[in-house]
């Protein structure tokens, strides 16, 4: 078996130097791209460490989840490794001080996101001295039994996935132990420039190995797996000399992009899927990446949080591009310029990799938690876009082993069901299927929109159903009250009758009401003088009998009293007046003839529908201004 | 909607001009082949088509308002024009093959919205077209020099393009059927397949003069855009081995009505078929299983047509009919997405 399957590798790769095409057999998924690398520019020169800027701005959300609050003020002296920003309110990671200094401002700054807006943040003025609380987090160095206890440390640490994803990483462990068979341990760093990973495993190896055992651990996993990718021998060597004496298994995958991606590397290192719609921790499955480790390790055994990280600066518009250990907080701009760029940066950086990177409306934002790439290529003229011809190199290059030329058919013709049908949301936007585009067809752009829009009509579908819902809640409760009623009168003017042929004088059956009435409450709450209730007034009794005199002289509408008013709006309520008189006249009609009543019930539904309609439009203009006001802080 | 920048920022550098180039220069063994068997009148042809495409497209282009130059210069009608002019008689007249070039591009792309909106294959339409409306001048084949024992001089072949005939030979001479409608023929008039095989237009291999190496040259040509990635093997592999299951199973019982395998792959516009025509993305099935699918959809046709068919050659209708099935195809050969059970 063993040597079959090396001599198809070996024919393989045989086969690739004709057909260099041929290497996507030599791995687990489908699809995949060998873009140019270019790794080696910041992998030539060292890296950069201990860089104290003037000022750090750490927006209060650097992970996904909700916004932490500020914990200091502004003029504060903020000491390193000091938490300055948390929240109790929902899933969140607290930020610390990348080093000493003082608060000069909690405001909007601009933060590395595709929307480019500005976000909360606070901003320390540093002062040098880098003074710093050890063990901030009170550990005692012990690795955490429990994965309860090292949710607690990490949770604490604002440790988040450091990959790009920016989950907090708390969130992400189970809370039983044994959930996890395996533990994966990303290094595969597939993206092109990025080394930043690569630097960390050469450098730190042994800090990730042991955060990896720490995890291992804690969670009761029965393998470790690393899967590093085989164009970063160096990383590969000092990785395996750190596992040597442990369990872990260092595990050379091939160079291709997306081999970092969950799935992929899963699909690879196990050679199980993932099923849609489920995480990776359903098949017994936790990734980590490298880095996320290594900020375990340090939040474990020194009680230190997560206030720096490994970046990568670097780009084909940079003289020296390098690797730096930077403070959180620390400018892209400033970063940049250390590299020397061949021309004045006045393009956008890209957060990121080229392939699934952000492009900067303001370059002057900081490093986050989840910032593993500070990018500087200057722009290239724009390929004209052209129609899809189907030859399918999408469709070839994609992981996930979807029709991207059927998504953009589709998502270009607003056919949104289509669209979903084609399975967009299992879509992982990684930008393969534009890269081999000949086109030059944005592909992943109208996958993005069609996501959104698909989100946006779904969101309404759900509020027109619930408006509809109610609706018909409330015919159903109009008609209860209208049964109901027409009980009590009957069962009255029986009462009444009886009384009549008791009485030797005939009244106006309203009055026989009122007293029938009056009669009846006074029967039945003998006390409610005694206990100081109100007793009806012979103007309440004249209302009552008034009242019902109108429901006598008109059963069928007489009953619609004023709807008891639930904010609707205007034109949803017409509509319903609308209804429910066409719904009446339904009844009336339905003794008569028998025919003319489902007709009319189906007019009232439409009726009924137009108006859930009507009230669903006016909530989704409301529901968009709502949204626009919560996603100004994503 | 597009915003300017999103990811990702790099690219692979393919173009569709790269594409189109490519399936171009894999033509060329085809070509040379072509005129060394059958003379200079394909680069007449050719010249001529070329020109005719260029006045049509500006002026659809134009007429659409569409930008004239990056259209113009996408290279797909080069492809259109590779289809058409390898299955006209290389010497027929000028006007054949400008009114099948026009028709082609302005019916079957044009009309319908451009490169990549389009149903039907073009080159195919126009061929279809030119069938149905000038059957006598579409039947007209120059014989290969090995038959006619002539080898035509370029201006031979000018003069007989666009005058119709040339003063020093006999025109019966160098023109005549197919060797498809040869055996066809010969077939309707009681000689069985083998026979004809024996006769001057085979060679000792009993499979065409001529015809034969072209195909070979298609294929050739073939096998380098499959290396490039100019097409995809599903069309090919699906065509080639339908054709061979089909003719070798009615060679091995019927071999006096059927004719042998090689016979069907070499002559005619198989590889041609096979590699340039069927191959064309946009007019096909998209899907990996739904190309092969499609392809041998077309093979079935044509071996159909071929045999039983009012034409000596079907590529053309059964790729015209194979087009129609193709939102068909598509959606029930969809590839099963990760994630999802097997
Ligand atoms: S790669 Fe581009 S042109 Fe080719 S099928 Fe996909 S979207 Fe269409
Ligand atoms: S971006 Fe989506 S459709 Fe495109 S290759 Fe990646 S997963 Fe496939």
């Amino acid at each position: 078996m063993q040597v079959l399957s090396s001599l198809k590798v070996a024919f393989i790769k045989w086969v690739s130097r004709l057909y260099p095409m041929a290497k996507r057999n030599l791995y687990q998924f489908h699809g995949g791209i060998f873009p140019q690398y270019h790794k080696e520019l910041s992998l030539s020169h060292p890296l950069k460490r201990g860089i104290i800027p003037k000022t750090l701005v750490l927006p209060l959300r650097q992970h996904l989840g909700i916004r932490t609050e500020a914990k200091v003020k502004v003029g504060d002296r903020v000491l390193k490794n000091q938490c300055i920003a948390d929240t109790e309110k929902g899933l969140s990671a607290p930020i610390h001080a990348p080093t000493s200094g003082t608060v000069v401002a909690i405001e909007p700054r601009y933060k590395p996101h595709p929307s480019g807006l500005k976000k909360l943040s606070i901003i320390i003025e540093t002062d040098g001295l880098d003074e710093s609380i050890e063990n901030v987090l009170a550990v005692d160095g012990a690795h955490p039994d429990s994965p309860v206890a090292l949710k607690e440390i990490v949770h604490q640490a604002g440790i988040v996935g450091m990959g790009g994803a920016g989950f907090p990483t708390f969130a992400k462990l189970p809370e039983k132990r044994n959930t996890v068979k395996a533990l994966l341990v990303n290094g595969a760093e597939c993206e092109p420039f990025i080394t930043c990973d690569d630097m960390l495993m050469q450098t730190h190896a042994d800090e990730i190995v042991k955060g990896a055992q720490i995890v291992g651990h804690a969670l009761g996993v029965e393998q470790i797996i690393c899967g590093i990718e085989d164009n970063k021998q160096k990383a590969i060597q000092s990785f395996s000399k750190a596992c040597a004496d442990t369990e872990i298994q260092v595990h050379p995958v091939m160079t291709v992009y997306p081999m970092g991606g969950q799935t992929q590397l899963i699909q690879e290192l196990l050679g199980i899927e993932v099923p849609s719609e489920h995480h990776a921790i359903d098949v017994g499955v936790l990734m980590m990446n490298v880095a996320t480790l290594r900020a375990i390790y340090h939040a474990v055994t020194f009680g230190n949080p997560l206030i720096s990280r490994f970046v990568t600066i670097s780009g084909l518009g940079l003289e020296e591009p390098f690797n730096a250990e930077a403070l959180l907080g620390t400018s892209f701009l400033e970063l940049a310029e250390m590299a020397k760029p061949k021309q004045p940066i006045d393009y956008p950086l890209v957060q990121g990799g080229p392939l699934m990177g952000t492009a900067l409306h303001h370059n002057n934002v900081p490093i986050i938690k989840t910032t593993n790439c500070v990018l500087a290529n200057p722009p290239k003229p724009v390929e004209t876009v052209m129609p899809c011809i189907r030859c399918g190199e999408c469709m070839d290059a994609c992981p996930i082993n979807l029709l991207p030329q059927q998504l953009y058919w589709h998502s270009r013709n607003h056919e949104f069901d289509q669209v979903e049908k084609l399975k967009v949301f299992d879509c992982i936007e990684c930008g393969c299927c534009s890269f081999v585009c000949p086109s030059h067809i944005p592909l992943v752009q109208y996958y993005r929109h069609a996501k959104s829009t698909i989100k946006d009509i779904r969101q309404k579908e759900a509020m027109a159903e619930l408006a509809q819902k109610r609706h018909e809640f409330k015919l159903d409760r109009i008609a209860r009250e209208k049964a109901e009623r027409e009980a009590r009168i009957k069962a009255k003017k029986a009462a009444v009758k009886q009384k009549t042929a008791q009485k030797p004088q005939a009244k106006s059956s309203a009055a026989a009401a009122a007293a029938a009435k009056a009669a009846a409450l006074k029967a039945k709450k003998p006390s409610a003088t005694t206990e100081g209730q109100p007793v009806l007034s012979a103007r309440d009794k004249a209302i009552a009998a008034a009242k019902k005199r109108t429901q006598k002289a008109k059963p069928s509408t007489g009953t619609e009293s004023k709807a008891p008013s639930d904010k609707q709006p205007d034109a949803r309520q017409k509509a319903m007046e609308a209804a429910r008189q066409r719904r009446n006249q339904a009844k009336t009609a339905e003794d008569s003839t028998d025919k003319a009543a489902p007709k009319d019930s189906k007019s009232a539904q439409a009726a009924a529908k137009r108006a859930a309609a009507v009230a669903a439009a006016k909530k989704r203009a409301k529901k968009t201004t709502e949204k626009q006001e919560s996603n100004d802080d994503t | 909607m597009m915003a300017p920048i999103s990811s990702p920022f790099t690219h692979n550098n393919n173009s569709v001009r790269k594409v189109m180039l490519n399936v171009q220069l894999a033509a060329l063994p085809a070509l040379f082949t072509h005129i060394y068997f059958f003379g200079f009148g394909i680069t007449i042809q050719w010249t001529l088509a070329m020109f005719t495409l260029i006045a049509v497209e500006t002026l659809m282009l134009k007429l659409r308002s569409r930008p004239v130059w990056p259209y113009l210069t996408d290279f797909s009608g080069l492809i259109t024009v590779t289809g058409l002019v390898f299955c006209i008689p290389p010497e027929a007249p000028w006007w054949i093959i400008v009114t099948g070039i026009t028709f082609a591009i302005i019916f079957g792309k044009h009309l319908y919205g451009g490169l990549g909106y389009n149903p039907f294959n073009p080159a195919m339409l126009g061929f279809a077209f030119l069938l149905i409306s000038f059957p006598y001048e579409m039947t007209q084949w120059t014989l290969p020099t090995q038959v006619s024992g002539h080898f035509l001089s370029f201006m031979d072949s000018f003069n007989l393009i666009f005058t119709g005939h040339i003063h020093t030979i006999p025109l019966d001479q160098i023109t005549g059927a197919t060797p498809l409608d040869e055996v066809k023929t010969a077939l309707s008039t009681g000689v069985p397949v083998p026979v004809t095989l024996e006769g001057e237009s085979f060679n000792r291999f009993r499979i065409p003069y001529g015809w034969a190496a072209v195909n070979i040259a298609f294929f050739i040509g073939g096998i380098w855009m499959l290396m490039s990635r100019s097409i995809r093997w599903q069309y090919p592999a699906g065509f080639l081995i339908t054709m061979i299951i089909l003719s070798a199973t009615f060679n091995w019982f019927d071999p006096e009505n059927y004719a042998p395998v090689r016979f069907h792959l070499l002559t005619g516009g198989l590889m041609l078929a096979a590699f340039f025509i069927i191959t064309d993305p946009v007019t096909s099935s998209t899907t990996p299983l739904g190309r092969f699918i499609y392809a041998s959809g077309i093979a079935v046709l044509v071996y159909v047509i071929r045999n039983w068919g009012g034409f000596p050659e079907g590529i053309a209708f059964a790729v015209l009919i194979m087009n129609m099935f193709v939102p068909f195809i598509d959606q029930y050969t969809q590839p099963r997405v990760v994630g999802y059970r097997k």
